[in-house]
C-alpha cells in the first residue's frame, strides 16, 4: 500500500528469498508437509541457527507455488487439524538440484576466499 | 501475476487466513505439549508468527496487478457515487447517448457513401467521363453520352479500359415456373464487370457478340434473384429463362452482396448503338485508367473522340472533357445533404460536450467538500483527479453503449425515410467502424471535459472547503464564469441548428403546399413493364389498355380509370417537338426543334385524375389510330412556347408526326429530374399529352425500355378492395403480365419529396436534441445558483425581500445569457445557412419568420428552464434555511 511498507518487503525478500526458497524445497524432499512443519523442520535441522520468521514463510510458499515448483492440497495433520500441505513437483525437484549445486559452488568459492585470507 | 489469480485473489486470501490459523493452532499445540499454559500458548504462537495481516496483505499484493487494482477500485467507487446522484447521472448519460447515437447513425451513412472507397478493386482508377459546357445561358456538366460519342470513345480512348452502361433502372417481366414476376433490370455492355473488377461468381459476363443489336439473348442474375427465384441452384446457369417475354440464356450469376449503383435483380446487354436509345444521351461510360495512364491523358483522348465526330459547334459554347472519380460521380446528388447532416450532428455533439462540461463543472463544485475531505485525509491530487476522470469515463462508457443502441434505431428510421437513396452499392449498417468511432470520441470527450473540472476542483483550498461547508469551495466566481460561457455557446449553436431545421421544414411545407393540379384522393396506381416481346405492336399494346380498362371500369366502386406512360410527381420522358405554324413569335420559329416532356395517355386520363381542361377538350375514345392525330398540352407548355398568341388549334410535330393541339389542361406537379423551368424537386413543366392509340409502335417500344405505363384507378370513396380489382382486371387480360407495386397516388407524391422529408425529419430531430440540451444547460445553471445562494436568499427573505424578488434575481442571469446566445446564434446562423441554400425551396435562407420563430421558441424555453429551478425558492422556509447553515 504505502511506498514505505513495500520497500521493506522487498529488502527482506532480497536478503532471504533465494536461500529460504531452497531451504523450503529441501525440506519437502522428505515428503509433503504443512507450513508449521516446514518452519519447524528448518529450525530444528539448523540446530535453531536459522530462525525462520514464521510469517514470512507464506509469501515464499506462495511464490514457489506460483512458479510451479511446489503444489498444495488440504489435508489433515498429525494433530487432527485441517492443514494445507505442500509437496515438491518434478519442476521443483529440478530447481532444487540446480540451486543446491549453485549453493555448493558458492560455499566452496567463499570457502576458498576465506582460506586465502587465513594463510596471509 | 496471472489474471486468474487476480480475479480469484479474494478467495485466495480467505484460504490463506485459514492456513495461517491452522499454523498458529499447530504452534500452540506444540507449545502446550512442551508445557506452556493454554492461554499463554496462543499468545506466544502469535508472537513468533508475526503479524498475519501483513503476511496476507503481502500475498494479496503478489496476486494483484496494481494498475488494474486501482482502476477497479476507482470504477467501483465511481459507480457508487453515480448511483447516489441519479439525476446527474441520468442527465449526463442521456446527453452522451444522444450525441453518440446521432453521430453513429449519420456517420454510418457518410462512411458508407462518402468516406469508404467503393468495394471494387482499385476504385481510385475508376472514372466517369464528363463534359463541362459553358454557354451564354449558363454552364453545367453532363456525364450522359449518346451512341455516337460512345463509339468514338471506343475508337479513341486507349489509355483506359472502357465499358458502356445505363444508370437507369427499369422494370422487366420474369417468368419462371409458370409464375410471372416484376423485377428490376439494368443494362450493361460487354466488359462492364471486367472494368469494374467484379467478375460473376458463376459463369461469365456478356460477350461482345451478345452485346450487339440482334445478338443472342443473354442475362446475368443477381445473387438475390438467383436465391429467390431459382433456389440458388447453379444448374440454372446456361439454361434459358423467360425475360421480357423472350428466352434469355443465363450466362452469369453475380456474387452475393454485389451492387453497382442500385438494387438490381438482373442485367441484360446494353447493345449500344448510334440509333434508337443511342440516338439520345442515354448511356454512361465507365473507364478504368490503364496502369501508368494519367487522367489528363484520358481527358485528351476523350476530347479527340469528341472532335472526331465533327459535330457542328454552337456560337459561344465551349466544351471541355474531364474525368471524375466514379464515387464522386455516383454521390453527386447525396453529398451535399450528407455533409450538411454530418455538420448538424457535429453541432449537436459540440453542444452535448458543452453541456457535459457544464454538468461536470457544477458537480465538481458541489463535491468540493468531499474532495477537500479526501485531500485533507492525505489523498494526493493525482489520485483525486484520476478518480474524477474515471467517473467521467464510466459515464461515457454507459452513455456510449446506450448511444450506439440509439444509433441503430435512428439509422433504421433514417433508412426508412431515405428509401434506397443511400444504399447505393452496399447496405448501410452500424459496423465496427462506427462503433469504434463512438467509443473513441466518447472516451476523448470524457477525458477532455472531465479533466478541466477535475483539475479545477482539486485546486481547492482544503481548509476553506471544509469550513465553508462545501458550498463555495472551488473558487465560485471562475467556475460560474465558465458555465455562463458554456450556456451562451449552447444557445448560440442551438439557434444555428433550429434555424437550419426551420428552413428545411419550411422547404418541405412549401413543397407540400404546391397545388398538385389534380385530385389526389382515392386514386390507386400500378405499373407493368411492356418491354416485352408480346407487346411489340401498337395494336397489342392498345388492346391490352382498352380491354383491361373496360374491365376495371366495370368494377363496382370504380369511378374512372385510365392508362398513362408517366404520372404526376414523377419524372417523365423528355421529347423534342417542332412548331409547324409559321406565325410563331419571339424565339418560337417554325421548323426549329424544342424540348418538352411527353406522356401518352388513354382516353379518360384527365377525368381519372380530375385535371381540369382549360380550353378545347381532353383525349377522347374517338382519337384512334387513323383519326386526325391530336395532342393536348398543358398551360405551362402554352406559357413557355406560345405566351401571347395561344396554342389551341396550332399544329406541332411530336411523337411520330404532325398533330393538332385540341385542348389545354391545367398544370400538374412533376418530379425531378426532368426537362423544364425551375429546378425544385417538385415543379410544373411543359407537357404534351398524346393519345396512346395514336402513338407509333416505334416510339412505344423505345420508351418502354425506360418507362413502364401506369394504370390509374379512381374509386368512388375509399374502397379497400380496389387494389385487388385492379390487379385481377389486368391479370384477366394477360395473366403473364406482372404488376409492379400497387400504390396510392399520395405515395407517389410522398416519394417525390422523400429527400426533403428526410432532411426535415433529421434536422428537426437534431435541433430538438440541441434545444433540449440547451434547456438542460440553463436549468442546471439556475438550479445550482439557487442551491449555492440558498443561504443568501434566506437572509434576504428574512430581511423582508419577497419570494418573487428572489426568483427574479436568480432567473435574470439565465435569461440574459439566453439573449446573448440568441444574438450570437443569429449571426452564426446567417453566416452558415448559405451552405444549405441548395437544399431550400420556396423559402429564403434569410427567412425572417423562421428566425423570429426560433428566437421566440428558444426564449420561451429559456424562461421555462430558468423558472423551473427558481420556483423552488417559493417553497423555501427562511428560518429553516438559516438554521441549517
Amino acid at each position: 500500500m504505502s511506498p514505505r511498507k513495500k520497500k521493506g518487503a522487498e529488502a527482506r525478500g532480497e536478503m532471504m528469498q533465494g536461500t529460504l526458497d531452497m531451504l523450503v524445497l529441501q525440506t519437502l524432499v522428505l515428503g509433503p508437509a504443512h507450513g508449521y512443519t516446514i518452519a519447524e523442520t528448518i529450525e530444528r535441522r539448523s540446530d535453531a541457527v536459522l530462525q525462520v520468521e514464521q510469517g514470512s514463510l507464506y509469501p515464499a510458499l506462495h511464490r514457489l507455488e506460483d512458479r510451479g515448483w511446489i503444489a498444495s492440497f488440504w489435508g489433515t495433520s498429525e494433530n487432527n487439524r485441517r492443514a494445507r500441505y505442500y509437496r515438491l513437483t518434478p519442476a521443483g525437484r529440478r530447481q532444487l538440484h540446480h540451486e543446491s549445486s549453485r549453493w555448493a559452488q558458492l560455499v566452496s568459492a567463499i570457502g576458498r576466499v576465506m582460506a586465502i585470507g587465513d594463510n596471509t | 501475476m496471472s489474471l486468474r489469480r487476480f480475479f480469484r485473489r479474494a478467495a485466495w486470501d480467505r484460504e490463506r487466513a485459514e492456513e495461517i490459523d491452522a499454523h498458529l493452532a499447530h504452534m500452540a499445540d506444540d507449545l502446550r505439549a512442551r508445557g506452556a499454559a493454554s492461554s499463554e500458548a496462543g499468545r506466544r504462537a502469535r508472537l513468533r508468527f508475526g503479524n498475519p495481516a501483513i503476511v496476507r496483505e503481502e500475498i494479496y499484493q503478489m496476486n494483484s496487478i496494481p494498475i488494474v487494482e486501482t482502476l477497479v477500485r476507482d470504477v467501483r467507487y465511481a459507480l457508487r457515487v453515480l448511483r447516489r446522484s441519479p439525476g446527474f447521472t441520468l442527465t449526463a448519460v442521456l446527453t452522451i447517448a444522444v450525441a453518440i447515437g446521432a453521430n453513429a447513425a449519420v456517420f454510418s451513412l457518410v462512411d458508407a457513401v462518402l468516406l469508404r472507397p467503393l468495394p471494387y478493386p482499385h476504385p481510385e482508377r475508376l472514372v466517369i467521363p464528363e463534359v463541362r459546357y459553358v454557354t451564354p445561358q449558363g454552364s453545367g456538366t453532363q456525364s450522359a453520352i449518346d451512341g455516337r460519342t460512345w463509339e468514338a470513345i471506343t475508337r479513341h480512348v486507349t489509355s483506359a479500359e472502357a465499358a458502356v452502361y445505363s444508370d437507369w433502372r427499369s422494370g422487366a417481366n420474369l417468368t419462371s415456373g409458370g409464375q410471372a414476376t416484376h423485377v428490376n433490370q439494368a443494362r450493361v455492355g460487354a466488359g462492364y464487370f471486367r472494368v469494374l473488377g467484379v467478375p460473376p461468381a458463376f459463369g461469365r459476363e456478356f460477350t461482345p457478340d451478345e452485346d450487339t443489336v440482334g445478338g443472342p439473348n443473354a442475362v446475368i442474375l443477381s445473387h438475390g434473384l438467383w436465391q429467390r427465384a431459382f433456389g440458388g441452384d447453379p444448374g440454372v446457369l446456361d439454361t434459358t429463362i423467360l425475360v421480357r417475354g423472350e428466352g434469355h440464356r443465363v450466362v452469369g450469376i453475380m456474387p452475393e452482396g454485389f451492387r453497382a449503383t442500385s438494387d438490381v435483380d438482373l442485367w441484360t446487354p446494353m447493345r449500344a448503338s448510334a440509333t434508337g436509345q443511342g440516338g439520345g444521351t442515354n448511356y454512361q461510360a465507365l473507364l478504368r485508367l490503364a496502369p501508368g495512364a494519367t487522367e489528363s491523358q484520358v481527358e485528351a483522348e476523350l476530347a479527340a473522340a469528341w472532335d472526331s465526330q465533327g459535330r457542328p459547334s454552337s456560337e459561344g459554347v465551349t466544351l471541355t472533357w474531364a474525368v471524375v472519380p466514379l464515387q464522386q460521380s455516383l454521390t453527386e446528388g447525396t453529398r451535399d445533404t450528407l455533409v450538411t447532416m454530418w455538420a448538424a450532428v457535429g453541432l449537436v455533439f459540440v453542444i452535448a460536450c458543452v453541456n457535459l462540461a457544464g454538468l461536470l463543472l457544477a458537480r465538481a463544485r458541489t463535491r468540493a467538500k468531499e474532495i477537500a475531505t479526501r485531500m485533507a485525509l492525505g489523498s494526493g491530487r493525482r489520485a483525486v483527479v484520476r478518480q474524477l476522470l474515471v467517473e467521467s469515463l464510466v459515464l461515457a462508457a454507459i452513455g456510449c453503449a446506450l448511444g450506439v443502441g440509439l444509433g441503430v434505431v435512428l439509422l433504421e428510421l433514417l433508412q426508412e425515410l431515405a428509401g434506397d437513396r443511400y444504399a447505393l452499392w452496399q447496405n448501410v449498417t452500424i459496423d465496427w467502424r462506427a462503433a469504434a468511432l463512438s467509443v473513441a470520441i466518447s472516451a476523448c470527450a470524457a477525458l477532455a471535459f472531465g479533466l478541466l473540472p477535475a483539475l479545477h476542483a482539486t485546486r481547492v483550498d482544503v481548509q476553506e472547503g471544509l469550513r465553508e461547508g462545501g458550498s463555495r469551495g472551488a473558487s465560485a466566481s471562475s467556475g460560474g464564469w465558465a458555465r455562463r460561457a458554456l450556456v451562451v455557446s449552447e444557445v448560440a449553436l442551438g439557434v444555428v441548428l433550429l434555424v437550419g431545421a426551420g428552413l428545411l421544414t419550411r422547404t418541405f411545407v412549401a413543397l407540400q403546399r404546391l397545388d398538385p393540379g389534380f385530385d389526389l384522393s382515392n386514386v390507386v396506381t400500378a405499373s407493368a413493364s411492356l418491354e416485352d416481346s408480346r407487346y411489340q405492336t401498337a395494336e397489342r399494346i392498345n388492346a391490352l389498355f382498352e380491354q383491361s380498362l373496360e374491365r376495371i371500369r366495370a368494377t363496382p366502386g370504380v369511378e374512372a380509370a385510365a392508362v398513362s406512360l408517366g404520372l404526376p410527381y414523377e419524372r417523365i420522358l423528355n421529347l423534342g417537338f417542332r412548331p409547324l405554324d409559321g406565325e410563331a413569335v419571339a424565339g418560337i420559329a417554325a421548323g426549329r426543334n424544342f424540348i418538352t416532356n411527353m406522356t401518352y395517355v388513354s382516353d379518360g386520363y384527365f377525368d381519372a385524375l380530375r385535371i381540369p381542361v382549360r380550353a378545347g377538350r381532353g383525349i377522347l375514345e374517338t382519337d384512334r389510330a387513323g383519326a386526325t392525330p391530336v395532342v393536348v398540352v398543358n398551360e405551362a407548355f402554352q406559357r413557355t412556347y406560345y405566351p401571347e398568341q395561344g396554342v389551341l388549334a396550332r399544329r406541332i410535330a411530336v411523337s411520330g408526326g404532325e398533330r393538332e393541339v385540341v385542348g389545354i389542361v391545367g398544370d400538374v406537379q412533376q418530379g425531378q429530374p426532368g426537362w423544364g423551368d425551375g429546378s425544385g424537386p417538385i415543379r410544373t413543366t411543359p407537357i404534351v399529352y398524346v393519345p396512346a392509340s395514336q402513338t407509333p409502335a416505334g416510339t412505344m417500344n423505345l420508351v418502354h425500355t425506360w418507362f413502364s405505363p401506369t394504370w390509374i384507378v379512381r374509386a368512388a370513396g375509399s374502397v379497400p378492395s380496389i387494389d385487388r380489382a385492379l390487379s385481377s382486371a389486368v391479370a384477366s387480360v394477360d395473366p403473364q403480365l406482372p404488376l409492379a407495386s400497387v400504390r396510392g397516388i399520395d405515395e407517389v407524391r410522398a416519394s417525390a419529396s422523400a429527400a426533403e422529408r428526410f432532411m426535415m425529419v433529421l434536422a428537426t430531430l437534431l435541433a430538438g436534441a440541441a434545444m433540449l440540451l440547451a434547456a438542460m444547460g440553463i436549468h442546471g445553471l439556475i438550479a445550482s445558483a439557487v442551491t449555492e445562494r440558498t443561504r443568501e436568499i434566506g437572509i434576504r427573505m428574512a430581511l423582508g425581500s419577497t419570494a418573487m424578488q428572489a426568483v427574479r434575481t436568480v432567473t435574470i442571469p439565465g435569461i440574459a445569457l439566453t439573449v446573448a446566445g440568441l444574438v450570437i446564434g443569429v449571426v452564426l446562423a446567417r453566416a452558415s445557412t448559405k451552405y444549405i441554400e441548395s437544399l431550400l425551396w420556396g423559402v429564403e435562407a434569410a427567412d425572417a419568420a423562421t428566425y423570429a420563430l426560433v428566437a421566440a421558441l428558444l426564449f420561451a424555453v429559456a424562461i421555462v428552464s430558468s423558472l423551473m429551478p427558481a420556483l423552488r425558492i417559493l417553497r423555501l422556509d427562511p428560518a429553516r434555511t438559516l438554521r441549517a447553515s
